[in-house]
């Protein structure tokens, strides 16, 4: 960059000054500099180092340094065929349970918040005091305190346990005597509404992005289609749900990578790498991983953009 | 059945209601009557809801406090579920003694918390601005590296950069200086130099909020500044910055939020930091449970307390923990929402 401004610097002294976009230019990449920088250091090189490691042994030295031996494909096949991750599980086994997990969950917040978000968005008395509730998962969502605040040891206090086991046992009844659904979508089902909480810690963020997003659309729209004679279904669908179509890709991709981060897989990487001491095996794991979210992420955003009509003006 | 409900809501002057509704067309008038009727329906569905999803996003809070107020020895009896028999306070006591002492360790994370938001708003500002306002070139290519790294997910690259803070070098400079690369693990400037180089906790989704609201912002005020003889950073500093409060409002809340709860960074990277989300993921460990049960039998006193003592002070601490977070986010909630929505995400 000091080269860049000793150049332009020469015909200023001669005739004319820096010109106004060069200055621009100039001082833009002082402002980027940081990110440049830190892009470099903390992404670039681990990004090709975890790479390089994933196709090595590595061993940590007695002297601090790092003693590597190429065994090509080796760690991917170890990965998949021979470890076992933390749980003894087989590793394939705990990578597609994840990611059937982050797929159905994704659409689940996704439809939860902006849900929740109609909820608070719309007009009536107290609406002050839902918001407050509302967005309390924001503070309440953190995974320390999700962790944490769920009874771990010994069961639930016993009386509370029971009604809990009653309760989805009468929605599995309910579901079972209507009758006209399959027994695994009921239980599906069952399964979503006792992890309801699970659900709605996750779902701060989005629903505050929601609302904004809501706040934002014209109110002339609503008029015009409440003259027309819409109903608030057609009104949903033709205004609401187009119109915050630019929001739903950014907060589908915000909760997967939230997902996928929060996944177990995340956790098997520190596992391996320093608990076991296979930084090879770990390498491995975290380029799947990476692989992994980008190929989930191609595949929801092609989906994605069939369904919402988005601005790309923007 | 239909005026009954209403009722309820109603209140006050229900007879002068009531005869105004059974004077009203729309309940008699067969042509009205259905649409008033699928209203009400709609309406009573709606207030169930959302007082069935208040009570299920509270639940977890409501149901914390019989647990910590209980005598940890009245635990597990199924007699006693909400109202405690005899109350105490073992359980905050235990939590204290255990993870807080004198209460430093939550004053030391609030104020990384704060600092880091501090850093991560300048850093982040910075380059949103670039990035949505100046025509710098490769900034297309800038902006979609900055996507890039929203997307891969932090501990795929964990233990490249762990190895990296382990022998920390940039570019032979340290080598050449000291004679060996230096140990950045278990030192705090490590959270702060990620923070400051713009790959903290969650930074690229800052950036990119700070590039959608300058985006957004009229261009006429720069242009004025710059007409009138502001160079390119008193523009910045004077106009741009001041103008973008609602986001550096927002990227601080949730900045500050999330640095105060985070395990990631903070535990990987300075794990014997002063840092009362790691400590208490450590000391909240299920493997610990025993320790501090015992802990609790012989500090207290209270031989017959069981497994569930541990849950009891698991979650007097956590309480404990959310208390600043808590008074934070109802001194903010209020203009939460109105910054968001001027904060540029929308588009």
């Amino acid at each position: 960059m000091k080269q860049e401004a000793n150049v332009e610097n020469k015909p200023k002294k001669t005739r004319k000054p820096l010109t106004f976009a060069t200055t621009q230019k100039i001082n833009g990449y002082v402002f980027l500099a940081p990110w440049i920088i830190g892009f470099l250091l903390f992404f670039m090189i681990p990004i090709i180092n975890t790479v390089i490691y994933s196709f090595n042994k590595v061993e940590v030295g007695d002297t601090g340094g790092m003693a590597m031996e190429f065994v090509g494909t080796n760690n991917y096949f170890d990965l998949f065929n021979t470890e076992v991750s933390t749980q003894s599980q087989q590793f394939i086994r705990v990578f597609t349970d994840e990611n059937s997990n982050v797929l159905l969950n994704t659409p689940l917040i996704v439809i939860f918040s902006l849900f929740c978000a109609l909820l608070v968005n719309a007009k009536y008395k107290g609406r002050g005091v839902v918001r407050v509730i509302f967005f309390l998962p924001i503070v309440l969502g953190l995974t320390i305190v999700t962790d944490l605040i769920t009874v771990s040891t010994g069961g639930d206090v016993t009386a509370v346990a029971t009604t809990a086991t009653e309760e989805s046992g009468f929605l599995m009844s309910l579901f079972t005597r209507v009758g006209f659904l399959p027994e695994s979508v009921i239980s599906f089902i069952v399964g979503v509404i006792s992890d309801i909480f699970g659900i709605v810690s996750k779902a701060g963020v989005q629903t505050l992005m929601y609302l904004a997003a809501l706040q934002s659309i014209n109110p002339s729209l609503y008029e015009v289609a409440k003259i027309e004679g819409c109903t608030t279904y057609e009104t949903f669908w033709k205004i609401t749900f187009p119109m915050v179509g630019n929001t739903t890709l950014f907060i589908f991709v915000y909760t997967l990578v939230d997902l996928f981060l929060a996944s177990k897989m995340s956790q098997e990487i520190y596992a391996f790498a320093f608990q076991s001491n296979k930084i090879g095996v770990g390498s491995a794991l975290s380029v799947c991983f990476l692989l992994n979210v980008l190929i989930a992420l191609v595949i929801l955003v092609l989906i994605l953009t069939k369904v919402v009509k988005l601005d790309y003006g923007k | 059945m239909a005026s009954k409900t209403k009722n309820k809501v109603k209140g006050p002057g229900f007879g002068a209601w009531l005869k105004e509704k059974w004077n009203d067309n729309s309940i008699t008038d067969p042509l009205h009557r259905t649409r008033y009727l699928q209203n009400l329906v709609f309406k009573i569905f709606a207030v169930s809801l959302i007082i069935g999803m208040c009570f299920t996003i509270l639940y977890p809070i409501i149901k914390l406090f019989p647990m910590v107020l209980n005598d940890v020895e009245d635990l597990g009896n199924p007699d006693i579920v909400w109202v405690p028999k005899t109350f105490s306070l073992v359980s905050f006591k235990a939590a204290i003694r255990l993870v807080y002492g004198n209460f430093s360790i939550i004053l030391w994370s609030l104020l990384y918390a704060a600092s880091i938001a501090v850093i991560q708003v300048f850093i982040s500002a910075m380059a949103g601005y670039v990035l949505g306002r100046i025509k710098v070139p490769g900034g297309t290519l800038i902006f979609f590296l900055i996507i890039v790294t929203f997307v891969v997910p932090d501990q795929a690259l964990l233990i490249s950069q762990y190895l990296r803070f382990k022998n920390f070098d940039i570019f032979g400079i340290f080598t050449a200086l000291t004679g060996g690369p230096i140990d950045l693990i278990n030192k705090p400037v490590t959270l702060y130099l990620l923070s400051l180089f713009g790959f903290g906790l969650k930074q690229s989704m800052f950036i990119y909020l700070f590039r959608q609201f300058f985006m957004g912002l009229p261009k006429e005020l720069e242009e004025a500044a710059l007409i009138d003889g502001c160079g390119f950073y008193k523009t910045y500093f004077r106009i741009a910055l001041p103008n973008a409060t609602p986001t550096i409002m927002t990227v601080a809340i949730l900045s500050f939020v999330w640095n105060y709860g985070d395990t990631y960074y903070t535990g990987y990277f300075y794990p014997e930091g002063p840092f009362a989300a790691v400590k208490l993921s450590q000391r909240f460990a299920a493997s610990q449970s025993d320790t501090v049960v015992t802990a609790v039998q012989t500090w207290f006193d209270k031989p017959a307390a069981s497994g569930f003592a541990f849950d009891a002070v698991k979650q007097a601490a956590v309480l404990i923990f959310l208390v600043p977070l808590l008074i934070v986010y109802f001194c903010v909630q209020r203009s939460l929402v109105e910054n968001m929505e001027q904060s540029g995400l929308v588009g």
